[in-house]
């Protein structure tokens, strides 16, 4: 019954995206605000229908109602209440709801953040994300409905695919639409402002936040991602450069592109027709992941979906909004033209420049590696795969350039560099950088990309660190009064510095984070050890400086899965750890998963698989020494943190910033 | 140069969205063999009974090899045909069907031809899956023929079925120039 209640809200849903959407183009058109009003109040009404179907999905499998069909593939009477709640997200269909819920909900939210202050741009903001709200609506109701019932109900279902029980899988999703579905916020400001021919930085103010907001839930997704594919999986790694994976990837790098070159829109009033051509490019290519997950067009481990009829659509989908977004903006350039031209090729807007040029290189070259092996199949009968060594040989190098010019933009100036200033400001950061290539040479390490990751890191820091001192410096001697009494002491300087750039300094811990992560990229990417064995109880084997020993095989059982667990012993210097890998079955699904067993170090993780047994008593184990794997999880955490403190800074620039 | 970028821009566009309408036919799991048209891996390896067995023995004749184990629910599926396949084939001096039981225990590989039927051709015992990863096979049952010549010329993923060798082998085999006799 509840089921149908909810099928029912999501239809009326539908109706009044369309309406939204048209409601708006009718009031803009005759000039009616009636109208737009009812486009708005649709808006809301659409979230909470929206919210009443998600519910009433969320229901059927908080009580086991197996009648409905996605209920019923999707969990079992066995399955924990934590799962039970998020299996929501466990398959195709519900996945697409939980897309259009976030879409219905950011939608609202401009609703009423934005009312009053964007009036002009609000009709034509709603009228696309109507559009786009419709068109998900339309792929739920009539290609894939998590609604329908089956008849008869079986008494048990089929279970969650064992792999998504895992917290990683849990996040994961969520967290990587709420970045998707981000970014068509600022899209849909963006095209508003082409339409109504008000592009200026109005509407890169108005989404500042929004684009914050989705940048970090994306990075949070894609590293969810990671983290589950480094817990679960049990391949040793956390990024295989699999289609889906690289199309999470592609709208976050030119998002950050977004992020930074919006700066100079800001300041200078430079590329107008270059920001806007990044936020549609970052919101087609969320898109695009969703298409590539969710059609079946590429193989990768993630294609769930594998259905010609929804890939079809999702195809003409993709397709009218290109066409429509891009065609926009080529019809509309004339609008964009300035008279602002670069100063000096040594000024910040020029080192955001070439940062921009590397990270959309750097996507471009992600696209070409997903999109090849598709192009060749099509094209000719053959198959191939575009794996990690293109990628490392690629993408290596860009990352390198992009340490290179994180580290040298907070300390150029605008418009133009005198050379007294580079004088003053570089020499420290490049000896920091050269004291770093040295400490790392005696670290034996001897990979190039090694040696130049770690020289970067530090120069990165040197310049970083520079820019706060001198922030505080001059802080100092501005609040620097006639008698001591009243003098700042360096701490309140500081406090008193960060509070009044959050924006700038929340980048800055940003750029710290990234500066970790790189360090556990490299660590774990060029430094990763294994072994790969047949170990019975009582052997040992020696990686690095730890031994390891299996000293018993043995079972377990949980709710709704049985074991084999093997109990290792590893010891390094006097300090012994216990390390359980597991093989787990799920009863209903007959495919094993990998419990991979993690002791984690802030210098390494040790990292052990159990295998098939291959003789009687005797196990095959594979053990990974990855170094640095934790600082990727640190580094994320830095990066939320300074996103969060960014975005405590409101609209407006506050009054008076010299950044 | 103002036009330049944007028809290049839609142009692009355009192009990937061709990719992929073209690209939404391509059946992802279809997967053809790296190995297809490239001489077979020799191997050497005890038989079920301890006997060395060769692949190169057999150069000369079409080679039937069949990647099993008593493990694979498919191959249970599989096996009614391979033995009338066997037994079809029994006085083809062209042709021969060699096993790879792969990720065994001999007592398995023994128990299984009991239960279902031995079809009396050799298998090769590869418990280390040897064989099998260097043949680059990814489930079982997969088969692969190999040519007089020693390459490999088809590859079956997933059980044989009835009607396989009449519509999908002998054309090969009758295509080819073979130097060996008739049937």
């Amino acid at each position: 019954m509840w089921i149908e209640i909810g099928h029912f809200a999501a239809i009326i849903a539908f109706l009044l995206a369309i309406t939204q959407s048209s409601a708006a183009v009718v009031g803009i058109t005759l000039a009616r605000p009636a109208w737009v009003r009812v486009s708005g109040r649709a808006a809301l009404a659409v979230l909470a229908l929206l919210t009443l179907a998600a519910g009433t999905l969320v229901a059927a499998f908080l009580t086991h109602d197996f009648s409905v069909r996605y209920v019923a593939e999707h969990a079992s009477l066995e399955l924990p209440v934590f799962y039970l709640a998020t299996a929501l997200w466990g398959g195709h269909e519900g996945s697409l709801l939980l897309w259009a819920w976030l879409l219905a909900l950011f939608n609202a939210v401009t609703v009423w953040r934005h009312w009053s202050t964007h009036a002009r741009s609000m009709p034509w903001i709603l009228a696309i994300l109507g559009g786009l709200l419709a068109g998900f609506l339309t792929l739920i109701l009539f290609l894939s409905s998590p609604f329908d019932r089956l008849n008869p109900a079986p008494a048990n279902g089929r279970d969650l695919n064992p792999l998504l029980q895992d917290p990683g899988m849990v996040f994961h999703p969520p967290f990587l639409y709420m970045g998707y579905v981000g970014f068509a916020i600022p899209y849909a400001f963006a095209m508003a402002a082409l339409i109504t021919g008000q592009a200026d930085e109005d509407w890169i103010l108005a989404t500042r936040r929004w684009t914050l907001f989705a940048w970090i839930t994306l990075t949070i997704g894609i590293v969810f991602g990671a983290y589950w594919a480094y817990y679960e999986l049990g391949w040793g790694g956390y990024w295989a450069w699999d289609p889906v994976e690289n199309a999470s990837f592609m709208p976050w790098l030119t998002a950050t592109a977004f992020l930074h070159s919006v700066m100079v829109q800001e300041r200078r009033g430079l590329f107008k027709t270059w920001n806007l051509f990044l936020i549609i490019t970052t919101f087609s290519l969320s898109l695009l992941g969703t298409f590539l997950v969710r059609s079946g067009v590429l193989s990768s481990v993630h294609a769930f979906a594998s259905d010609p009829g929804r890939g079809v659509y999702i195809l003409v989908f993709m397709a009218i909004l290109l066409f429509f977004s891009f065609g926009v903006l080529v019809f509309r350039s004339d609008l964009l033209r300035t008279t602002i031209h670069l100063e000096s090729p040594l000024s910040k807007e020029s080192a955001f420049l070439f940062n921009n040029l590397l990270l959309v290189v750097a996507a471009l070259t992600v696209l070409l590696g997903t999109l090849y092996p598709l192009a060749v199949e099509t094209l000719s009968d053959a198959k191939v795969s575009v794996g990690a060594p293109y990628y490392n040989k690629v993408f290596i190098p860009i990352m390198l350039g992009i340490l290179l010019l994180m580290g040298i933009g907070p300390l150029m100036p605008w418009r133009r560099a005198t050379p007294t200033r580079l004088r003053r400001d570089f020499p420290l950061p490049i000896l920091l950088g050269a004291t770093g290539l040295l400490l790392a040479a005696w670290q034996q390490v001897g990979h190039p990309y090694g040696l130049a990751t770690a020289a970067l890191i530090c120069f990165v820091v040197g310049t970083h660190g520079l820019d706060l001192w001198r922030g505080v410096q001059a802080r100092l001697a501005i609040g620097s009064p006639a008698t001591d009494a009243q003098r700042l002491t360096p701490l309140t300087a500081l406090r008193q510095l960060l509070l009044r750039h959050k924006r700038r300094y929340g980048g800055m811990l940003v750029h710290l984070g990234v500066v970790v992560m790189s360090a556990g990229f490299i660590g774990s990417g060029l430094f990763q050890q294994e072994v790969d064995l047949p170990l019975s109880p009582g052997d040992s084997v020696k990686l690095g400086d730890w031994t390891v020993t299996l000293t018993a095989m043995g079972e377990v059982a949980r709710q709704n899965w049985t074991a084999v667990e093997a109990v290792l012993q590893a010891e390094r210097n006097g300090q012994t750890i216990t390390l359980r890998p597991q093989k787990r079955s799920y009863g209903k699904r007959t495919q094993p998963t990998t419990e991979a067993a993690i002791h984690t170090t802030w210098r390494e993780d040790l990292y052990v698989v159990l295998g098939d047994s291959t003789r009687e008593n005797t196990w095959h184990f594979r053990i990974y020494r990855n170094p640095l794997v934790a600082w990727l999880w640190w580094g994320t955490g830095l990066m939320v943190g300074g996103v969060a403190f960014a975005m405590l800074q409101g609209r407006r620039p506050v009054k008076g910033e010299a950044a | 140069m103002k036009a330049l970028w944007q028809v290049a821009l839609l142009l692009t566009i355009t192009a990937i969205l061709v990719l992929f309408a073209l690209g939404l036919h391509n059946d992802p799991h279809a997967i053809p063999s790296p190995l297809l048209n490239r001489p077979a891996t020799d191997f050497a390896a005890p038989d079920l009974d301890g006997q060395p067995l060769r692949l190169s023995e057999h150069r000369g004749k079409w080679v039937l090899v069949n990647f099993w184990g008593s493990w694979c629910v498919s191959c249970v599926a599989e096996h009614p045909y391979l033995l009338e396949l066997a037994k079809k084939t029994r006085n083809r001096t062209d042709f021969v069907i060699l096993g790879v039981d792969f990720k065994d225990t001999l007592e398995g590989a023994r128990q299984f031809l009991a239960r279902h039927g031995n079809p009396g051709y050799r298998h090769a015992f590869d418990p280390g899956q040897k064989i099998a990863i260097d043949w680059g096979v990814y489930g079982a049952p997969e088969s692969y023929l190999v040519d007089p010549g020693g390459v490999i010329r088809l590859k079956q993923t997933g059980p044989l079925y009835p009607g396989w060798f009449e519509r999908v082998a002998l054309p090969l085999i009758q295509a080819a120039p073979t130097p060996g006799g008739t049937p």
